[in-house]
């Protein structure tokens, strides 16, 4: 097995030119494939037998809603990775991920309440998925205020890694217990994505949109990455070179 | 430093400090008093509720003792002399954490059959909200444990600290009054117990190393 | 017979935030010596003790001690080791003998009292640390130097709010510390008096 990439992931410089490259890429593939997904699942995608046109927002909450779990498990993963080898860009990807995945978290909350509307009369219901969304923005807004408020940077990427990794490791007992929770509390509502297969004109959209979102999210990630490692390398000659050749 | 002489010493701060815990405890006493003149003080109200407001005023209560849990040792150097003792720091953090969990959550536990009569809880349930105290509390203090660990620095982080741990205490606050609620449907509640105390031996494994992490980033 | 106890470090590259603290800084110490960090306030000298007990990290450089490479792990150093910081860890809740306690849990009351005795503190055996100024708080502290059987002492500033005798007594028991083959690190602004110290320059 070769390792060599995993060590260049190391190093910032490199990181830097390679996310240059990529980053772009997937930022501009995203948009298309999000922007295609999304028109048409809004606009050309079957009408739901129950739900009418309403249902259409799942071509918005879905992948929002799945980006957010995504974005908090790859960030408890870089917390394990910044604690364990420490590796200088696993705390850069935490800081640049978090606000992501917190917009995400708060889409797919707003997208949920709209949807919630013509669905169940109401903008908020304590449904096990709204509110396990609920908490999981929560634990971003956790993550964002202690990267702000501690100044000293090596405390505040530490602390940053280890609540990323609590926050990991509770994540799924949230989720478990909130089900359980909600079983209790609330029987009979009637579920919105468990019916029979969906057909193929609507689920491809939603992939379109789901992956789309993805490459975008990875693309905005990766820029602001790029930012952060400028910042924190400043000191360093190829920074300042790089600076020079773009003429900033 | 050896380890006993660490926890006599930490528990003679506590008997010492007894201001702290008896904070706790009446903050405790004072958040069940605010339901019934907030909410509706029949019956009829209380005694469902009541299992969630215990636990959710004995979470904010604990909270709130932990939350300076290492404030006077980083102040006067302590800490420092933490990492420099030989002991590993994660026993450290385990050993102060279990002081004060006893410190603290006895006077909970002898306050809460008061309480609980209170809110009309049946006199049969106090047993099980007691055996809840004493098996989902534990996972309260430690996951505290690490975010005072991670505010110790700063000045101003109870607010912060509250963020930051308050979604980790759902699951507990949960299965807790998910305990009590199954025993008032004389529904079986061993399982919610069991669960409650999976989560503390989950937290006794993950939070004096998490904690210890973060105190050593705190102290440089 | 004991090997002499040695502290060398090499190539020593500190930072905090965007300064450099030292770079390229190089020392060893063997048994017998004291060590004296100048430097202006805020130049490092606190850092540079806090990188020897391994509570602060470094860009660059390594620390060897007895000849073993402690830069990743301080366990061996840390268990032949006694450290007393800015703040030295006195507790406010405890009287002064129940703080000697906390840290000589083995010695007996004699041994304690004899300490305090040096630093003319035998008066304040039951006062609560709370109660007393910066200087007894210090010299608290520095009882537990006649109270250790450690080699190695890292003192920060231990010199600070002491009166003239404390400041003489404590010079003596560093010396009579060194002579048994033990190593001191200090830092200070105070002239040492009876001290011969190498010195370790920080500039900045
Ligand atoms: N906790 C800290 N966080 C960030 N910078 C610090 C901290 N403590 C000290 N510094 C900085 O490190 C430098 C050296 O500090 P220090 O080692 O305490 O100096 P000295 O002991 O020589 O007076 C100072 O410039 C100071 O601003
Ligand atoms: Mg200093």
């Amino acid at each position: 097995m070769n390792w060599t990439w995993f060590h260049k992931l190391g190093s910032p410089k490199w990181f830097f030119q390679w996310a240059d490259r990529w980053g772009k890429v997937c930022f501009w593939f995203g948009t298309v494939l999000l922007i295609v997904g999304v028109i048409w699942g809004l606009g050309f995608a079957p009408q739901d037998y129950q739900q009418g046109n309403s249902f259409r927002i799942i071509y918005i909450h879905v992948p929002a809603a799945v980006l957010a779990q995504s974005c908090y498990l790859a960030m408890g993963i870089a917390g394990f990775v910044a604690l364990v080898w420490q590796m200088k860009l696993a705390p850069v990807f935490i800081k640049a991920v978090a606000p992501v995945g917190a917009v995400m978290a708060f889409i797919s909350l707003v997208s949920g309440a709209i949807w919630g509307k013509p669905t169940w009369g109401t903008w908020w219901v304590w449904d096990a998925r709204l509110t396990s969304v609920l908490v999981l923005f929560l634990l971003y807004m956790g993550v964002i205020a202690i990267q702000n408020t501690l100044d000293d940077l090596q405390l505040a990427d530490k602390a940053v890694a280890v609540i990323s990794i609590v926050g990991v490791i509770n994540l799924p007992i949230i989720k478990y217990s909130v089900e359980w929770w909600n079983t209790l509390h609330q029987p009979a509502t009637f579920k919105l994505t468990e019916k029979p297969a969906m057909p193929v004109e609507m689920w491809l959209p939603l992939l379109f949109s789901a992956l789309g979102l993805y490459l975008f999210a990875a693309g905005v990630s990766m820029w602001r990455m790029q930012n952060e490692v400028l910042v924190r390398e400043r000191r360093a000659n190829w920074v300042k070179e790089e600076v020079m050749k773009r003429g900033v | 430093m050896t380890l006993s002489s660490f926890f006599k010493a930490e528990l003679l701060t506590l008997f010492r400090r007894k201001q702290s815990i008896f904070n706790a405890l009446i903050f405790f006493v004072m958040v069940v008093t605010l339901f019934p003149l907030g909410v509706d003080p029949s019956p009829d109200f209380l005694a469902p509720a009541a299992g969630g407001i215990i636990w959710c005023a004995i979470a904010l209560a604990i909270l709130m003792s932990v939350e300076s849990l290492f404030k006077e040792d980083y102040n006067d150097g302590s800490l420092e002399q933490w990492l420099v003792s030989g002991h590993s720091v994660s026993v450290l953090v385990l050993l102060k954490v279990f002081a004060q969990w006893l410190m603290v959550v006895i006077p909970l536990v002898l306050a809460l059959p008061f309480l609980s009569k209170m809110l009309f809880l049946a006199s049969e349930l106090i047993p099980v909200m007691l055996v809840s105290v004493l098996v989902g509390s534990p996972a309260l203090f430690l996951i505290g444990a690490i975010g005072a660990a991670l505010t110790v620095s700063l000045r101003g982080g109870a607010v912060l600290m509250l963020l930051l741990i308050l979604p980790l205490y759902i699951p507990v606050i949960i299965f807790a009054t998910g305990a009590v609620r199954a025993a008032q449907l004389e529904m079986p509640f061993t399982g919610q117990l069991a669960i409650l105390g999976a989560i503390s031996l989950l937290a006794l494994a993950i939070s004096p190393l998490m904690a210890a992490i973060s105190i050593k980033a705190s102290v440089s | 017979m004991q090997a002499v106890t040695t502290l060398c470090v090499e190539n020593l590259w500190l930072e905090r935030g965007d300064r450099d603290l030292c770079r390229g800084l190089s020392f060893s110490l063997q048994g017998g010596q004291v060590a004296r960090i100048i430097g202006e306030n805020g130049a490092g000298k606190s850092s540079l003790l806090k990188y020897l007990v391994g509570t602060l990290s470094a860009v660059e450089g390594s620390v060897a001690f007895n000849g073993e490479d402690i830069s990743a792990h301080r366990d061996v150093l840390i268990q032949d080791l006694l450290y007393i910081g800015h703040t030295p860890g006195v507790k406010s809740v405890f009287t002064v003998a129940e703080n000697l306690k906390l840290y000589a849990p083995h010695s007996s009351n004699q041994e304690l009292e004899y300490a305090l005795t040096q630093v003319s503190l035998d008066a304040y055996w039951d006062t609560p640390a709370a109660q007393l100024s910066a200087g007894q708080k210090r010299r608290v502290a520095l009882a537990r130097l006649w109270l250790t059987q450690k080699p190695v002492w890292l003192l920060d500033e231990p010199f600070t709010a002491l009166d003239v005798s404390g400041v003489e007594v404590l010079e003596q028991r560093i010396k009579d510390h060194v002579i048994t083959g033990g190593i001191v690190v200090l830092t200070t602004h105070q002239p040492l008096h009876s001290l011969n110290p190498v010195t370790i320059e920080l500039a900045s």
